[in-house]
């Protein structure tokens, strides 16, 4: 880890395709020991922005700095890459793959040989050693290619669409391992469309949206930069009070709630001393925070 | 430069444990003594229960002489035939066909039974009728007729079930022209032991002149030439499909956007480059020894039993340039496939790509007549030095004409720095190209890669 604790920094990093503009002048610090979460919508720029990051490819301009240093082929030994589209020998043998991944990375054939098996055993896939990698379902195959990203130790881990092909339990499974693995101070970029996901796991957050960087920052300071806009509602009349434009903009039914939005200048305290004066009932009165699905909506929604 | 090692390896071992690679090692010998050895056995086969000959001699004093020619079926050691080939040698270029057809046959135990049939005053249209129903039913091989005036007119009728069959109507010519021969020389009292001294054929010996000096040459070196040329074509055919597949399978599984985040892109290449090459060369290898039991201890133990199976005989320094033409017409086509497979998403668009690459090869091949035929023209200089055809002409050259060391070296280096080029402009299409997905690169899009640094 470098000294300031920044893994990983994007300096103004742009990338063309003939004329398209695939990534522009995006800059961006990834803190040591977090889970930071690269969101965008499709054709974003995510996927390019991750091969420049992984030195499959190189930036037309701008620097990238991994542990302080210049990106270098010497650097990639300390990544880990899982690539959305997984890439594995289909008719290879799930111990020689590994062991050849684990190679090329750097570890001798030993020590890929028992940091295979460790591996293997953790995620319950011992068994399945000596089995044709095609003999394997699409979720176990998805634990594979999780070894491989991980038995070299990176201090870097990139993954794109982690969960997809899990199952609950092996998608719980999986959550534990990143969490201890963050426990282990290493870093994780994870990049992901489920905003749910990022939302349980990411501590900071990069959306970005038309090949530039849209909002970034934790997860907590993404969030109460969106204000504290909406109320959730549980009440018996004040109707009269609801349906005043100065006071709120909308309202969502939930079964047994509504989802108030508040208008542009409005108070919360503002909206429950109305509603107490009306002589409503009021049960449930919470201020939420806009969850990252809303915020992305938004965001990208403005952006289209 | 260690883990370029590692993907040579895999490509080298992982390949090497495949079932097709064992069964291609095996088979390939064994189609190639096959094609040499079972045509001669196949057609001998018919003739090992032995032949019933049936002699019907109008002329009353052949039958003797007859019977004694065929059962003794030593062919041509008289000289009496006159105008025969007396001793063909055993290593001529092209050994008379039917002396090789006779020596299949008595290597593989033909023979014959003789019986006389007396013409006893019937009609001859009579003895026909019996004799033929004595055929069809399987009793007698065939029959021959000695009509009176064979002496004088040299004619003979033979009939029997099969009259296409080579080896026993050629050896009953024989037979009876000896016999005839025989006769006439007796009857005009001539010496026959003189007859055959004086009609004694001469032999050629052919001696090649070449750079290193005279060698003795029997030949056979075409054959050669164009068995390794042909090895090289198949070589390419099965190797580069198999570079073909498995680059389009690392593509189409995207194993290569993982592997690129782990080595670079030009790395890869090279390793599979190389760990094919050495699969294809371990290949030739296992062939090569095959071939050189074969010929060693083979072709000794065929000898033994008569049969004659030519070999050329060849200096060290061919099977050398042969190994090092092979190499490189191997890298070269191996490097086009490579650039193919990087262009396209799917292995039947690699395929359909690949054509030209095929024909490029095939091309090469018929190439090699016209150099057979004149090696020594500018024309075949010009081809032995390009490269993709290089490979397979100037081998045929080498063989035939045993052209001057610095055209060797040049053809070598041409073909060396062609390498280089193809795979320096295959690395750039390579790099861009596995990470593209979807659709085919077209022409105007690979030339744009090639500049891009």
């Amino acid at each position: 880890m470098s000294e300031n604790g920044v893994t990983l920094a994007l300096d103004r990093v742009s990338k063309k395709f003939d004329e398209f503009v695939a990534v522009d002048e995006l800059s961006l610090e990834v803190r040591a020991g977090r889970i930071f979460g690269l969101i965008g919508p499709n054709g974003a720029g995510k996927t390019t922005t991750i091969r420049m990051i992984v030195n499959i490819l190189a930036p037309d301009t701008g620097r990238i700095e991994l542990f302080g240093e210049q990106m270098s082929e010497r650097l990639q030994d300390r990544i880990g890459y899982l690539p959305e589209e997984r890439g594995l020998y289909k008719k290879m043998r799930v111990g020689d793959q590994l062991r050849y991944f684990g190679e090329l990375k750097g570890l001798t054939a030993r020590e890929a040989d028992t940091r295979l098996d460790r591996w293997l055993e953790r995620l319950k896939l011992s068994e399945w050693k000596n089995h044709r990698t095609d003999e394997l379902s699409k979720g176990m195959q998805q634990k594979i290619q999780f070894i491989t990203t991980v038995m070299h130790d990176p201090d870097l881990l990139i993954l794109d669409e982690v969960f997809s092909g899990l199952d609950p339990v092996n998608a719980e499974l999986m959550k534990d391992v990143l969490l201890e693995l963050k426990a282990e101070r290493r870093t994780i970029i994870f990049s992901t469309h489920m905003m749910s996901q990022a939302e349980q796991l990411c501590d900071d957050i990069c959306l970005i949206n038309h090949s530039r960087k849209v909002l970034e920052g934790s997860l907590r300071e993404v969030k109460s930069g969106f204000g504290r806009r909406a109320v959730a509602l549980r009440v018996e009349g004040g109707d009269g009070v609801l349906a005043d434009k100065q006071l709120v903009t909308s309202v969502k039914s939930y079964g047994d709630y509504v989802e108030v939005v508040l208008a542009e200048r409005a108070d919360a305290q503002e909206l429950l001393r109305r509603l107490v004066e009306s002589g409503a009932h009021v049960t449930r009165f919470e201020q939420v925070e806009p969850s990252l699905h809303d915020i992305f909506l938004q965001q990208v929604g403005e952006g289209a | 430069m260690k883990k370029l090692l590692v993907i040579i390896r895999r490509e080298y071992l992982g390949r090497l444990r495949t079932k097709g690679f064992v069964i291609s090692s095996v088979l390939g010998p064994l189609l190639m003594i096959g094609f040499t050895v079972v045509p001669g056995l196949l057609i001998s086969m018919q003739t090992g229960e032995a032949t019933k000959v049936a002699v019907v001699d109008l002329t009353g004093k052949m039958y003797e002489g007859v019977r004694e020619s065929i059962l003794t079926n030593r062919d041509g050691e008289g000289g009496e035939d006159g105008g025969r080939k007396n001793k063909p040698p055993p290593t001529a270029a092209a050994p008379d066909r039917e002396a090789q057809m006779s020596q299949v046959s008595k290597a593989l135990g033909a023979h014959y039974e003789v019986e006389q049939v007396s013409p006893g005053g019937r009609p001859l249209e009579e003895i026909k009728g019996e004799l033929n129903t004595r055929v069809r039913k399987g009793e007698l091989g065939v029959y021959v007729v000695l009509p009176e005036k064979i002496l004088e007119e040299g004619r003979a009728e033979y009939y029997g079930r099969n009259v296409s069959d080579p080896i026993t109507t050629s050896q009953l010519r024989h037979s009876l022209n000896r016999a005839v021969v025989e006769q006439r020389l007796r009857e005009a009292n001539i010496d026959q032991n003189r007859v055959r001294e004086l009609s004694k054929e001469i032999e050629l010996e052919t001696t090649k002149v070449s750079e290193g000096g005279l060698e003795r040459d029997t030949g056979g070196g075409f054959g050669v030439a164009m068995f390794v040329g042909l090895f090289i074509y198949m070589a390419i055919l099965m190797y580069g499909q198999l570079i073909l597949s498995s680059v389009v399978e690392e593509k189409t599984t995207r194993v290569a956007e993982v592997l690129f985040s782990s080595v670079k892109p030009f790395h890869l290449m090279l390793g599979k480059l190389l760990g094919v090459s050495l699969v294809a060369i371990t290949q030739y290898v296992i062939w090569a020894v095959a071939f050189g039991a074969f010929a060693l201890y083979g072709v000794g133990m065929l000898a033994s039993r008569g049969m004659d199976v030519p070999l050329p005989s060849l200096p060290l320094s061919f099977a050398v340039y042969a190994l090092l033409f092979f190499v490189l017409g191997f890298l070269m086509y191996a490097t086009i496939y490579m650039l193919v497979a990087a262009m396209v998403t799917t292995e039947k668009e690699a395929g359909q790509m690949a054509l030209p690459v095929i024909f490029l090869s095939v091309v090469s091949i018929y190439l090699a007549f016209p150099v057979i035929r004149n090696p020594n023209s500018s024309f075949a200089f010009w081809v032995s030095i390009a490269p993709f055809f290089s490979p397979i002409t100037m081998l045929v050259r080498i063989v035939t004409e045993q052209p001057p060391f610095w055209q060797i070296a040049l053809s070598l280096g041409v073909g060396l720095a062609s390498v280089g080029l193809l795979v320096w402009v295959a690395a750039r299409i390579y790099r861009v190209g596995m990470l593209m997905y979807g659709k085919s690169a077209s022409l105007p899009e690979v030339v744009r890669w090639l500049r891009q640094t």
